[in-house]
């Protein structure tokens, strides 16, 4: 996870030289939360593999599904206006 | 006679979406990057459509409410992969965009090439990802076969319902290019959408009153069909590592992956990104429409579960008009996959392996020629492929993405780890796509019903950087380029 040039510049390079660090704490937590999502939708049975309740007219495994994708899609629109921000301020990614 | 209004009604949005699609590029130059990358100018609206038009395939409208209706709970999984496939793509979509307006690329596999420095990378992702397209498309043309053969009473033998909408296809995608491919989607993409919902909807209300009544009816008659797991139609590491190559591989499809380079800016590509889970949202009554099928037709009594959406019209009597719509609509779900991969098929034999191993180049207007020839070649070897080969759909998509996601190494080492080597990155990708095609062909025992693809992975990742740490590593500033973008 660094940026700079151990290794003689070959190490792994995450970020792009010179992005802040308000900016790289940001992304990497966006990465884990992301992460997590998918994991989550990835394991649903582990959560709720069952049929019952109904919510909304959907078997709950179902709906549990479509409620992680609804917070996918939240989690996204944050990430995104955050990101927007930075473009109006200048900075940016 | 019904079925002459029917097929009226389909050849009307036949022709509709031949017109739309063949004079999308007009007026525009003839260049390989207007041919392959609109110009790098795409909208949001047209970028949205056009990455979902390559998802809403014949898979999702008619393998989706196969699924459901065969296999229950296992078809959340494309819920699943449908709403995060993109959400990698935050990652090197950016990255993709830059390097493709910094060093000039159209295709995925120039990208990698030039980063490893090798024609040979070239060579191997260019075949594999034209014999994983002709899976792919061969899939979409058995969808509009069934269509036709669904609206006409069986009067339009297979071999001729998937020639018609494909040669629908092949012409505007030979004329209007990337720009034909995409205002068709957007046209597509629409009317798929408001078909599934008034049909998922009208099938849950109408049979059973509403989809709470509709589940509990499938429950009570089979307690195991909305779960996965032991003694249901899916394993636990089934369902789990199916979703997670899906999501992992999804945007590593070349035709997907070359799309950020038709992006006018990082901020539409990213929007597209962020809007793209709303597409799985659009899928949830397409399953319902294979749910409601259940206590309708026993599987026997309907031969393959694909064939679950045409049989819901048939059976239940609608007017003609409204069931050419609809199969217009699951049509339009085959040709704006067909189109994408046409198109991107063409652009990928034409430029990574023609133009690759030619020793002189050829001019721009040569270049997006051989361009449009290898559309219409790659188009007429699929046609052949489909009437001649034979497999079940899902089976055929999962199978051809075992290997496409073989690609993911080379996209996080060319942009994360510039101490990946040339030699690393070709045996990786061999070790990945034969041990993918080992699995397939049976030599090698399937382990824990883990899907293969994630197998080949893992062996493909470890041959990657052991192969890179023990060759010498590339020029430093050459593979800084891509590290920094």
């Amino acid at each position: 996870m660094s940026n700079d040039r151990e290794n003689g510049g070959y190490g792994i390079t995450v970020f792009r030289p010179g992005t802040p660090p308000g900016v790289k704490t940001r992304e990497i937590i966006f990465f884990i939360i992301l992460c997590l999502i998918i994991l989550i939708q990835a394991f649903y049975y582990l959560f709720a593999n069952s049929a019952e309740p109904f919510v909304l007219g959907l078997p709950f495994g179902m709906f549990f599904i479509v409620l992680f994708i609804a917070i996918e899609f939240v989690v996204l629109l944050l990430l995104y206006f955050a990101e927007a921000k930075d473009v109006a301020e200048g900075g940016g990614s | 006679m019904s079925w002459i209004t029917v097929i009226i009604i389909i050849f009307i949005y036949l022709f509709f979406i031949l017109f739309l699609g063949s004079s999308a590029g007009r007026r525009r130059e003839s260049s390989v990057v207007e041919y392959i990358a609109a110009s790098r100018n795409l909208g949001f609206l047209v970028m949205y459509f056009l990455m979902g038009g390559a998802i809403f395939s014949a898979f999702a409208y008619l393998g989706g409410p196969g699924w459901a209706y065969s296999k229950g709970a296992a078809a959340f999984y494309i819920l699943g992969y449908c709403a995060l496939g993109l959400v990698p793509w935050w990652l090197w979509g950016p990255r993709a965009l830059r390097a493709g307006r910094k060093f000039n690329y159209v295709t995925q596999a120039q990208l990698f090439t030039d980063r490893f420095q090798s024609k040979a990378l070239s060579v191997i992702i260019a075949v594999v990802s034209v014999l994983a397209f002709i899976q792919y498309i061969t899939l979409q043309m058995k969808g509009s076969a069934y269509i036709f053969e669904v609206a006409s009473g069986g009067r339009i033998p297979f071999w001729a319902g998937a020639l018609i909408a494909y040669v629908v296809v092949v012409i505007y995608v030979f004329y209007g290019g990337v720009r034909g491919v995409a205002w068709t989607n957007v046209f597509q993409g629409a009317f798929m959408i408001v078909t599934a919902w008034v049909l998922g909807l009208y099938f849950a209300y109408k049979l059973y009153g509403g989809p709470s009544e509709m589940f509990r009816q499938i429950n009570e008659a089979t307690a195991t069909h909305l779960l996965v797991g032991p003694g249901t139609k899916m394993s636990f590491a089934g369902f789990s590592s199916a979703l997670l190559v899906s999501v992992l591989g999804f945007a590593m499809w070349p035709h997907l992956f070359m799309k950020a380079y038709t992006a006018e800016s990082e901020r539409v590509l990213k929007k597209t990104i962020v809007m793209y889970p709303t597409f799985a949202i659009f899928m949830v009554p397409v399953l319902f429409i294979g749910f409601a099928g259940i206590m309708q037709v026993s599987s026997d009594a309907l031969g393959a579960p694909d064939r679950i959406l045409p049989w819901m019209f048939i059976n239940l009597k609608f007017p003609a008009v409204i069931v050419g719509v609809v199969l217009a609509a699951a049509l339009a779900a085959a040709m704006s996959t067909q189109d994408t991969i046409t198109h991107a098929a063409g652009s990928i034999f034409a430029q990574d392996l023609v133009e690759q191993l030619k020793k002189e180049k050829h001019t721009d207007k040569q270049a997006t020629m051989w361009i449009r020839i290898s559309v219409v070649g790659f188009g007429a070897v699929s046609y052949l492929v489909a009437i001649f080969g034979g497999q079940t759909l899902v089976a055929l998509l999962l199978g051809a993405y075992g290997s496409i996601v073989q690609l993911l190494p080379l996209a996080v080492a060319t942009f994360f780890w510039p101490r990946a080597t040339k030699a690393g990155a070709i045996c990786g990708i061999l070790v990945g796509v034969l041990y993918n095609y080992g699995i397939v062909l049976q030599f090698i025992p399937k382990f824990w019903g883990i899907h293969a693809g994630i197998q080949g992975l893992v062996l493909n990742f470890i041959v990657l950087i052991v192969v890179s740490l023990i060759t010498r590593p590339m020029d430093r500033e050459h593979v800084r380029k891509f590290v920094t973008l």
